[in-house]
């Protein structure tokens, strides 16, 4: 019962952790395709890191988002270590917003998330651009952006919420 | 006044980069600077950080293939089930096609024997031709697209003799080139991916194009045809092999008229469905 009880915990509380590592193993972007209608994208690893080094930084550790980043970098066939700057730059404004935000509320949380995707996405293409001889699709990338932004506040609640239902058992 | 909160955004800078947490074994200044050092010895790619990265493709290819599967599984019992509802149709339409098929089989009857007999009358009867290289049949490991390459992951490598460059078909269409290779799997540009750029000639003309992909299959872009050229619907559009790689005459693309009546060009192979593929050194797989 006690080691039931212990893997129980340990698998509640490394969630966030093996959602990004399935995440990134599986490239994951969301609803691409349904019947050839295009529809959107986005990245729900952004979202993830954002929202749990933002509120909950004891639960997803700065070395596991470096090593889902090299995951993602190999499935995707970037350059490798591209990924892994991407999502330590959303960290360190993540980071930032934490230590000047005084009261935090969703609202705010969801717009600092604008210059925080920004600074993030402008890393990325500085080094595919500078770094490999690979060509953007600008727009699916705009949109993927817009949609990640767009999508905050419901995993906000999901994983606000699993967290208070965590911390409760 | 000015100099505090210089002070103040300075600490909280610091304070982001440096700090450790309580359950952070590493710092986001440590990780970073790792990162720039990855992306330098990647560019980089001297002996060992090739052999290094070809092993963690190889893996984590691997590991990928065990995670994605529950997700292949759905998908493959969602397209079952549509088939099996369309299934009337689809007969329908097979059996008209098998009419138009068997009419079409004599003519190139016809066609293959008069090449014969032209090539023994030119005395070309004995040219050896690639075809007679050896071909790879490989697995579609993984298929996940991305938004910066439209590839895909086989599960040979160059223990098989795979090699950059060579061609992939499925189906008899061809889908791409090999773009890079480990030891036990290969990454696949596909044709529609915008790296990737076939020079190619127009069915029923002496038109030469580059043909490029724009990330969607059913929107390829014919490049530099000539400014006064008329592109028409239902042409297929062959490789020119050109490049000195690829052989002469395989198909690759047609033309259509989308549902606005718009020509657009789309690849007759779909990479979605390719689950065995072929890989040749350039010839044609038939």
């Amino acid at each position: 019962m006690y080691i039931y009880k212990h893997i129980k915990k340990f698998l509640l509380e490394s969630f966030p952790i093996i959602l990004l590592y399935i995440l990134a193993f599986s490239s994951f972007e969301g609803i691409k395709e349904i019947q050839n209608i295009a529809l959107f994208s986005f990245s729900l690893q952004m979202i993830i890191i954002y929202i749990y080094v933002l509120k909950f930084q004891d639960y997803l550790g700065y070395g596991h988002i470096f090593v889902a980043g090299i995951i993602n970098d190999v499935v995707i066939g970037t350059p490798l270590g591209v990924t892994s700057l991407t999502y330590l730059v959303l960290c360190f404004f993540t980071s930032y917003i934490r230590n000047v935000t005084l009261r935090s509320k969703m609202t705010t949380e969801w717009f600092t998330f604008i210059p925080a995707i920004f600074f993030s996405n402008l890393i990325y293409f500085i080094i595919i651009n500078n770094f490999s001889n690979l060509s953007f699709y600008y727009v699916e990338l705009l949109s993927n952006s817009f949609f990640t932004f767009l999508f905050f506040p419901f995993f906000y609640f999901f994983f606000c919420n699993y967290q208070k239902i965590f911390k409760n058992e | 006044m000015q100099g505090n909160s210089r002070d103040d955004f300075i600490i909280a800078l610091r304070y982001a980069l440096l700090k450790k947490g309580t359950k952070q074994k590493f710092s986001l200044f440590f990780l970073i600077l790792f990162s720039i050092l990855i992306i330098i010895l990647d560019k980089l790619s001297f002996t060992p950080i090739k052999t290094t990265r070809a092993v963690l493709n190889d893996f984590v290819y691997r590991v990928t293939m065990i995670v994605v599967s529950p997700g292949k599984l759905v998908t493959y019992l969602g397209s079952k089930a549509i088939k099996h509802i369309n299934i009337y149709d689809e007969v329908k339409t097979l059996r008209s096609e098998v009419r138009v098929l068997k009419t079409s089989k004599y003519d190139s009857l016809f066609l293959m024997t008069e090449n014969k007999n032209l090539k023994l009358a030119l005395g070309l009867e004995n040219v050896k031709s690639n075809e007679e290289d050896t071909i790879t049949i490989a697995r579609v490991m993984i298929d996940q697209e991305s938004p910066y390459l439209k590839s895909l992951i086989i599960n040979k490598g160059t223990k098989s003799g795979i090699v950059k460059g060579m061609t992939v078909f499925s189906r008899d269409y061809l889908i791409g080139l090999i773009v890079e290779t480990n030891y036990l799997s290969s990454r696949v540009l596909l044709i529609s991916d915008l790296n990737s750029k076939l020079p190619t000639i127009i069915q029923d003309s002496d038109v030469n194009a580059i043909l490029s992909g724009s990330g969607d299959n059913n929107d390829l872009i014919l490049e530099y045809l000539p400014d006064n050229f008329v592109l028409e619907p239902n042409r297929t559009i062959f490789t020119s092999g050109k490049d000195g790689l690829l052989a002469i005459g395989m198909p690759v693309a047609e033309t259509y008229l989308n549902k606005d009546n718009v020509l657009k060009v789309r690849a007759l192979a779909d990479p979605q469905q390719a689950l065995i593929v072929h890989v040749t050194r350039g010839q044609f797989r038939n």
